[in-house]
């Protein structure tokens, strides 16, 4: 059985977008208590030193049911320093949609997530932990925070509220792991947290020499989370830095020995998927491809139409359609064993380090890695 | 009361996505259920004031290659809906 009339073919329709975003990733302030010296925001076109009042969120939050949004990621800044969090959240409650917030976690109180858990829309709080004790932890976030944070951590689960750990890799924790593994999964009790490394973003670029993994500490850190992900089931996940890094080189490099002629979804700049799902906003109401692309301004909530945007937006579409660049056009790229293995990496990465998005990042360049003296993860048995 | 005429849970999203086909999202529980461009069509006209045998002359007339026992499996599909939460039946005071 068929459904005779079709819909006229969409622009959109040919890479297959859906016909609205599915999330949206709000930085709903600007303004944050702490200045962790990594922080992607701050220093980042995304930085806009502008917040904008509950009433212009909740006629926002109205198109979103309108466009079928089924979740929105509450970000800054720090979204727990906003007064009326209780009432943007009802906002995003009565339209239908399910929420997440990420947080350095020293704001939570129990009242706030006793809320947050009234709500059983709350799919996540996510809470930076960068140590096992307050002196890794404290390194570049500020005095008196590990406790704060591991408190809110422990406020969420008294409260039921699903919390969620980022681990934000730098100089100063890589050789605390185990430790941060041990605290996070058995004393504190998550079922799982998630880990990145501190990239040349916002704050980052200002600090890189203080902040950023040396070549031998990315191996060091790689070796250290493919180890303990095996210890503990699974249980530790990434999408970038040294454990994603890690589990990806490791079949680059298999590939690259069995003379495969590809992996999936390889040999192009398919390193970003987010286009294809979800869009962002800025404090300031500025809609953008994604909050470390906030350079690319697509239009202004409530003035703009966020499905036309979606549709038609040629920014946008320039981002898409990045998946079709192959690697072998780049000069970057050339002569590269593994160039049919590997998907260019973070479009946002590759502005902030070469000024262009379209361009394969160098900061995940498994080639560029072993030629400054990287050594790949010692294989691990199965 | 109109126990024959399906109402869909005002909760619940509607996302239509290619070629016509459908997740319904329960934002409740978070589970998403695929439809397929003729269950889509039966999603839009559960408003409270259709009932399952107007759907089914709706897809009749809307739709090619419809089987003999569309009805039963309107009937179904509806009961399924009502079952998992994601529609019900207006009950009046």
């Amino acid at each position: 059985m068929t459904v005779a009339a079709r819909s006229a073919e969409r622009p959109s329709e040919k890479l297959r977008v859906m016909r609205t975003p599915k999330s949206v990733d709000i930085d709903i302030t600007d303004r944050c208590n702490l200045r962790c010296k990594y922080c992607y925001f701050y220093a980042s076109p995304a930085d806009v030193k502008q917040d904008l009042p509950l009433e212009e969120w909740l006629l926002f939050f109205e198109e979103l049911k309108r466009c079928a949004v089924t979740e929105v990621c509450l970000a800054g800044g720090e979204p727990f320093i906003r007064q009326d969090l209780p009432d943007l959240i009802r906002g995003i409650v009565r339209n239908r949609m399910r929420f997440s917030l990420l947080s350095n976690g020293t704001l939570i109180t129990d009242e706030l997530a006793a809320f947050l858990a009234s709500t059983k829309r709350c799919n996540y709080v996510q809470v930076s932990i960068d140590g096992s004790i307050p002196i890794t932890h404290e390194s570049f976030r500020g005095q008196g925070t590990f406790t704060q944070a591991v408190e809110g951590i422990r406020t969420l689960q008294r409260n039921s509220v699903p919390a969620a750990v980022r681990v934000t890799i730098h100089r100063q924790n890589v050789r605390d792991l185990e430790n941060i593994a041990r605290l996070l999964l058995e004393e504190i009790g998550l079922p799982s947290f998630s880990t990145n490394s501190a990239g040349y973003l916002g704050l980052c670029q200002k600090n890189t020499e203080q902040v950023q993994l040396s070549t031998a500490e990315r191996h060091l850190a790689m070796n250290a989370l493919l180890s303990l992900d095996r210890k503990y089931g699974g249980r530790i996940s990434a999408q970038a830095g040294p454990l994603a890094e890690g589990k990806a080189w490791l079949e680059m490099e298999k590939a690259r020995r069995e003379g495969r002629a590809s992996l999936p979804d390889c040999g192009r700049l398919t390193g970003c998927g987010c286009p294809f799902s979800k869009i962002a906003v800025r404090s300031d109401g500025v809609i953008v491809p994604c909050n470390m692309l906030s350079h690319i301004e697509l239009g202004r909530i409530n003035r703009d139409d966020l499905q036309d945007i979606w549709q038609n937006h040629a920014e946008l579409w320039k981002i898409r359609e990045r998946r079709s660049k192959p690697l072998a056009d780049f000069e970057f790229c050339r002569g590269c064993s593994y160039l049919n293995y590997c998907t260019g990496n973070c479009p946002a990465l590759a502005y902030t380090l070469l000024g262009q998005v379209d361009h394969p990042s160098p900061d995940a360049c498994l080639r560029k890695y072993l030629e400054e003296g990287g050594e790949l993860p010692e294989e691990l048995p199965d | 009361m109109s126990e024959d005429k399906p109402t869909a849970n005002p909760s619940v999203i509607l996302r239509e996505e290619f070629d016509d086909w459908a997740v319904l999202f329960d934002p409740d529980t978070a589970e998403g259920y695929a439809l397929n461009p003729t269950g889509v069509l039966v999603w839009k006209q559960m408003d409270g004031k259709h009932t399952v045998a107007d759907i089914v002359k709706i897809i009749r007339d809307n739709c090619e290659d419809v089987p003999e026992d569309v009805g039963q499996h309107a009937q179904d599909f509806v009961a399924g809906l009502v079952k998992q939460g994601l529609a019900g039946y207006e009950v009046k005071e």
